[in-house]
């Protein structure tokens, strides 16, 4: 039952794809519209003194980080996973997502994100851009990629990224909070992810084969150049700005916080097969689950939780972010994320019955 | 193989699920007078409360039926003849079975208060679809609520009121909140926790009677103290019973108690008629007992269904467990606690600083139960230590294996353990 009141129709609406969800995202698909296709941003930085549009949305991102932030610390306040997490999520946004590239753009240093990866970002791996800067970035980019989000991802799954570090988990977990349980949980909705993401991925590592073969030949194979060149602007479009921005982002109020990263994100996909083969694990306590559903209902991945809570069944799935909130709003206590994989099984269910 | 199930409750629907694992060939029919699909009653105040849609309630997606082939009837069975194995419904049709499962569950209990019966409005208890449509109902023209029942459902009921802005009074019988399940302590707690969130509670307060005004609304609750508290909504948690009264009515009544009487395989006194959950009522310790659980009902749902099944079962209740959540304050229990036995010494240690707390209950140099409040516990660690006879030091050395809290959120044991070791050496 809704509560009673003007203020508690309009936020029950708006996180209940009423008619006010409808038109908060219609506008939202039309800001990254105009931000993608059209000159209208560009010139609104000008017009206030900033270098580009990037610079504007960079600044809108990240106060909207930072607002839906305060609100969730606020919010789980009582739960320190979430208040360690949500800290560190708007740290880094702040600093390693904006401050940082805007000093290096200041001292007419190469402007670099220090928190985005490869796949997810191809031109701080790729040889035509990565190339130009200098080795210590090179290194950074090359190591971090290859080494350290499979690492991490292996010893704490991949939400160390997904949750504590991204720009797209960040924005999902602070302002997008109060809309994280629409995203459908229905068994089809899941055959579609793992169909989706995994053609993503493929495209992805498709593409970023190709950059580097195009550059190894270089001016020998000029169609491959023009080929690669077309795709690479085709992905730029297609993946970056429609998928992870105006489907991604822009459908938040009706398909909830994490379109893009549970049905698209490359750097998801494969940070999601180092989990299945890793140590993070949702554990479930035996017998304990009522089954009421919470856990389902806010998960952001569309993840049925109470499916294994109900059936005593510890889990791992791929598409887990490990944003913690189904142990946060599970009423009995039943989940827990944890790392390790050889916690000891207690002894079976104590239900005493004789074979007479 | 005709398996007719009646109730499609958390006993009912895991009798099917259990059947159907082990016989794909049978025939398996629920009948449901109160929904189309099996929901999940402990969340009704989350429906209330607008966490979720009553959709959201339904464990198993409605496609699970189909294709386990469970055939769902929603009907309201008028009739029972074990003779010629058939229950009559109340559209007219019959349905013939080849084994039964009485999985009926229960309902609130009414209370005979005084005045009780002229009231036609505004009077409601929490536990089927139908007592939260009334609440919802009523809750839109209610300002000033009271809620009777030192249970669970009495404080979930309250939190929904708070929830939608109402003004709540909660009356309950007992010096203090809860006694089945809370020593004074864990209840003090978490009694000042429930009047933080507003809420006006009294202990040892015991309803004398009600009075309605001449449209039969409900207007003020009278207590035995002479306090007069009036609403325009009274919520009725005073226990669940066995909802078996319209037994009595058929053609073939089972034996009955307070519940349907069961032999530890989970038979009726009628041929091929089984009974499980909370309608249930079987001999444990000599004593005739009805457990009224989410986890009882789930456990001899699947029971009964293995005995139906044609197998051999012995049902006696496991060491005993729960967990409940009093608006934030978390809940985990094991073993015998409410009443600790005689003889038993306990250890009961407050958290500094944090609404949470530790009780340890031992017997004859083995703990017999764990109550704890306000941090996260793994019970089955705890059913294990109490199974195996494990004595209070090692409880207490062993507890932080137990702990499932949050990642950095984990309750310091420290200071426990050094009061642990003040309050032992006191002996």
């Amino acid at each position: 039952m809704v509560r009673q009141g003007k203020a508690a129709w309009l936020a029950h609406d708006l996180t209940h794809r009423g008619v006010t969800a409808w038109l908060l995202t219609g506008l939202l698909v039309a800001f990254y519209l105009l931000l993608y296709s059209t000159e209208v941003f560009a010139r609104a930085a000008r017009a206030i003194g900033l270098d580009s549009r990037w610079t504007l949305y960079g600044i809108l991102y990240s106060l909207a980080i930072l607002a839906g932030g305060v609100y969730v610390l606020r919010k789980y306040r009582h739960n320190r996973y979430q208040v360690v997490r949500t800290a560190v999520v708007m740290f880094v946004q702040v600093v390693f997502a904006f401050l940082v590239p805007e000093i290096l753009k200041f001292f007419h240093q190469p402007e670099y994100y220090f928190s985005y990866f490869w796949p997810l970002k191809l031109d701080d791996f790729v040889p035509g851009t990565i190339f130009r800067l200098p080795l210590a970035y090179v290194l950074y980019s090359f190591i971090g990629s290859l080494l350290l989000v499979p690492l991490l991802g292996t010893l704490v799954g991949k939400r160390w990224y997904c949750s504590w570090v991204c720009g797209c988990g960040g924005l999902a977990n602070t302002a997008g909070d109060p809309l994280r349980h629409l995203t459908s949980k229905s068994s089809a909705a899941w055959k579609f992810e793992k169909v989706s993401i995994h053609v993503v991925l493929a495209i992805c590592l498709l593409l970023t084969a190709l950059l580097f073969l195009a550059w190894g030949w270089g001016a020998r194979a000029p169609e491959l150049a023009r080929f690669t060149h077309a795709f690479e602007t085709a992905y730029a479009f297609l993946v970056v700005a429609m998928l992870s921005g105006v489907v991604g982002a822009g459908l938040y109020p009706v398909g909830g916080t994490r379109i893009w990263c549970r049905n698209f994100c490359p750097m998801a996909a494969l940070l999601g097969l180092v989990q299945k083969a890793g140590r993070f694990r949702i554990a479930v306590k035996r017998n304990m689950c009522i089954s009421c559903g919470l856990c389902s209902k806010y998960c952001e991945m569309g993840i049925d939780v109470r499916a294994y809570a109900q059936a005593n069944s510890s889990f791992t799935r791929a598409a887990c972010v490990g944003c913690g909130l189904c142990a946060e709003v599970c009423p009995r206590g039943v989940l827990r994320l944890e790392n390790a994989r050889s916690r000891p099984a207690p002894e079976p269910a104590l239900v005493r019955i004789s074979t007479v | 193989m005709r398996y007719l199930i009646l109730g499609n409750g958390v006993a009912g629907t895991t009798a099917a699920l259990t059947l159907r694992a082990a016989d794909l060939e049978a025939e398996i029919t629920m009948v449901s007078a109160e929904s189309d699909y099996f929901f999940s009653r402990t969340a009704l105040m989350y429906a209330f409360m607008d966490r979720m849609s009553l959709r959201d309630l339904e464990p198993y997606e409605r496609r699970v039926f189909a294709k386990q082939k469970i055939r769902l009837v929603r009907d309201t069975v008028v009739d029972l003849d074990a003779t010629r194995r058939a229950l009559s419904l109340a559209s007219g049709q019959t349905l013939a079975y080849d084994r039964l499962l009485l999985a009926v569950g229960s309902l609130g209990a009414r209370p005979d208060w005084p005045g009780l019966e002229s009231v036609r409005e505004g009077v409601s208890h929490f536990v089927t679809l139908a007592d939260l449509d009334r609440c919802e109902h009523l809750a839109r023209a209610t300002r000033e609520a009271v809620v009777v029942g030192g249970g669970l459902i009495g404080v979930e009921l309250v939190e929904c009121l708070v929830f939608h802005r109402k003004k709540v009074t909660f009356l309950v019988r007992s010096p203090w909140y809860w006694p089945g399940a809370l020593a004074r302590e864990e209840s003090e707690i978490v009694s000042s926790h429930i009047r933080r969130h507003g809420v006006d509670l009294h202990g040892s307060e015991e309803v004398a009677g009600v009075q309605s005004d001449p449209g039969g609304r409900i207007r003020v609750v009278r207590t035995k103290s002479g306090a007069e508290f009036p609403c325009q909504m009274l919520g009725i948690a005073i226990g669940v019973v066995p909802a078996v009264a319209w037994l009595q009515q058929v053609k073939t009544p089972p034996r009955m108690g307070r519940g349907i009487l069961v032999s530890p395989a989970f038979e009726t006194s009628l041929e091929n008629v089984w009974a499980a959950g909370d309608c249930a009522e079987f001999q444990h310790d000599g004593r005739p007992t009805v457990e009224q659980l989410w986890y009882s009902a789930k456990r001899q749902g699947e029971l009964a269904a293995r005995a139906m099944l044609g197998n051999p079962i012995h049902y006696a209740p496991p060491i005993f467990f729960n967990s409940a959540k009093f608006f934030e304050i978390e809940y985990t229990s094991a073993g015998a606690v409410g009443e600790p036995p005689a003889g038993a010494r306990t250890f009961f240690f407050p958290f500094p600083g944090r609404e949470a707390s530790a009780r340890i209950v031992e017997q004859a140099g083995a703990v017999v139960g764990l109550n704890m409040l306000g941090s996260r516990w793994d019970h089955a660690l705890f059913e294990r230590w109490i199974a195996e006879r494990r004595g209070l030091s090692y409880v207490v050395e062993h507890l932080a294996e137990a702990q499932f809290d949050v990642e950095f959120g984990r309750v310091d044991l420290a200071p426990l353990r050094s009061y642990y070791r003040e309050w032992s050496g006191r002996g």
